[in-house]
């Protein structure tokens, strides 16, 4: 048989819940042959460490591993594939994970090492990201009535925030004197009541921002995301390249030697 | 019939005003980015569109409230409504600090925002030459705005900005 092509799309941001990171979850895997793809899916990739765990204990565990790996480990010796440079450094103090990792960075070389151990002959073919952001999360931590109150804070925050600003700005270009003399202007007179200046400013307010956000009472006018959930991805990508980034500097991200 | 046709003439101003000046405030507010900080740092990104219905609400009421300047004594009207001076006294104020410490936070985030966007922080730090003490920094940062603005309200600054 040809040697088979494995295709990899790497994701940039992946979140887990487990502590064991497999290809699977940090990527796409596209590849003809169906036996092959099945294995480097569940190639593992990483091991989170929890706080206080004994290091040793770790690498046991590696060892043991998962079964795809040790099925195909052919030549015997099994390098130690999920070693993070963090781990390493806590074996060389001789104690346990000082802290627990919430977080790595994996690069492209790395997997396609460990695909090649793996499957030897496989052609790697990259097509996504060169590096991806392993995040661990814990589920508990996105549930329940703590995410409430903090959506409720920050509703708050919205709230009073923007009602300040636009009461700011009212007062800093001194909309009561540009209305009355508009008013006059037209009019003629000074504004006895409310006018219609005043009304209308206020329905054209309103109706700016609904047709700038794009939705009013939850319901969306149109199918573009808002600009608020636009302004949300670039952030997004900003923050995960910067922890790309500092992973890169710092001689964190877990690479070929 | 003159008299309509110039009030249909203030509508239009009014409208056009309005529509043009949400558009302004609000490309600043999403241009510096501050309410995806937000839910980003709180992991709450699913209530985006509470939030954004929030600005929407927070803008109208504060543009209102700021348009009918003169209709929105409300402590006034409770007052002739007959409830005890007291008791609107002591409601306002607890109303009057709810909104001032929001909006007062809204306000801080904003400001530094706005100073990152001019990447301030990073050229200053990176000509002191600094690496560690940014967490000082910022702190002196906070206090200083907090000291500032005490002083402005407490010997009227406002007062002579006229």
């Amino acid at each position: 048989m040809a040697d088979p092509v494995c295709y990899i799309k790497l994701n940039r941001n992946v979140e887990l819940t487990e502590a064991d990171v497999y290809i699977k979850d940090i990527g796409s895997i596209r590849c003809a042959d169906k036996l092959v793809a099945a294995k480097v899916k569940s190639i593992k990739v990483h091991k989170f460490c929890s706080a206080g765990d004994s290091v040793e204990a770790g690498q046991e565990t590696d060892t043991q591993g998962s079964g795809a790996q040790k099925k195909s480990a052919q030549d015997g010796g099994m390098p130690k594939h999920s070693a993070s440079k963090s781990r390493e450094s806590a074996r060389a103090k001789g104690g346990k994970m000082p802290y627990e990792e919430k977080r790595c960075v994996v690069s492209i070389l790395k997997i396609i090492e460990l695909i090649e151990e793996a499957c030897p002959g496989v052609t790697v073919e990259s097509l996504g990201e060169t590096e991806v952001l392993i995040e661990r999360i814990k589920v508990d931590t996105h549930k329940g009535w703590q995410q409430a109150l903090k959506a409720f804070f920050i509703a708050i925050i919205s709230f009073c925030g923007t009602a300040f600003t636009i009461m700011a700005y009212h007062n800093d270009i001194g909309i009561a004197d540009v209305f009355t003399r508009i008013h006059e202007i037209v009019m003629g007179s000074e504004p006895a009541g409310v006018s219609a200046l005043e009304v209308a400013y206020s329905v054209g307010l309103s109706l700016g921002i609904i047709v700038f956000f794009n939705h009013v009472g939850g319901r969306r006018l149109t199918k573009d995301p808002t600009p608020i959930e636009v302004e949300m991805r670039k952030y997004e990508t900003d923050v995960n390249n910067a922890l790309v980034d500092t992973a890169e500097r710092e001689g964190k991200t877990i690479d070929v030697e | 019939m003159w008299n309509s046709l110039k009030i249909l003439l203030l509508i239009l101003f009014g409208g056009s005003f309005g529509l043009l000046a949400s558009a302004g405030v609000f490309t600043v507010l999403v241009a510096v980015g501050l309410i995806p900080r937000f839910a980003g740092k709180s992991h709450t990104a699913g209530q985006i569109v509470l939030y954004e219905e929030m600005v929407i609400l927070g803008t109208v009421a504060g543009g209102l409230v700021s348009v009918f300047a003169r209709y929105c004594h409300f402590g006034e009207w409770l007052v002739s409504r007959g409830i005890s001076q007291a008791a609107v006294q002591t409601a306002g104020t607890a109303a009057v600090t709810f909104f001032g410490l929001f909006a007062g936070m809204f306000i801080g985030c904003l400001a530094l925002a706005i100073a990152e966007m001019l990447d301030s922080i990073p050229i200053f730090s990176r000509r002191a030459g600094f690496r560690h003490g940014l967490g000082i920094a910022v702190c002196a940062m906070a206090a200083g705005k907090l000291c500032g603005s005490l002083w402005y309200f407490f010997m009227e600054i406002h007062e002579v900005v006229k």
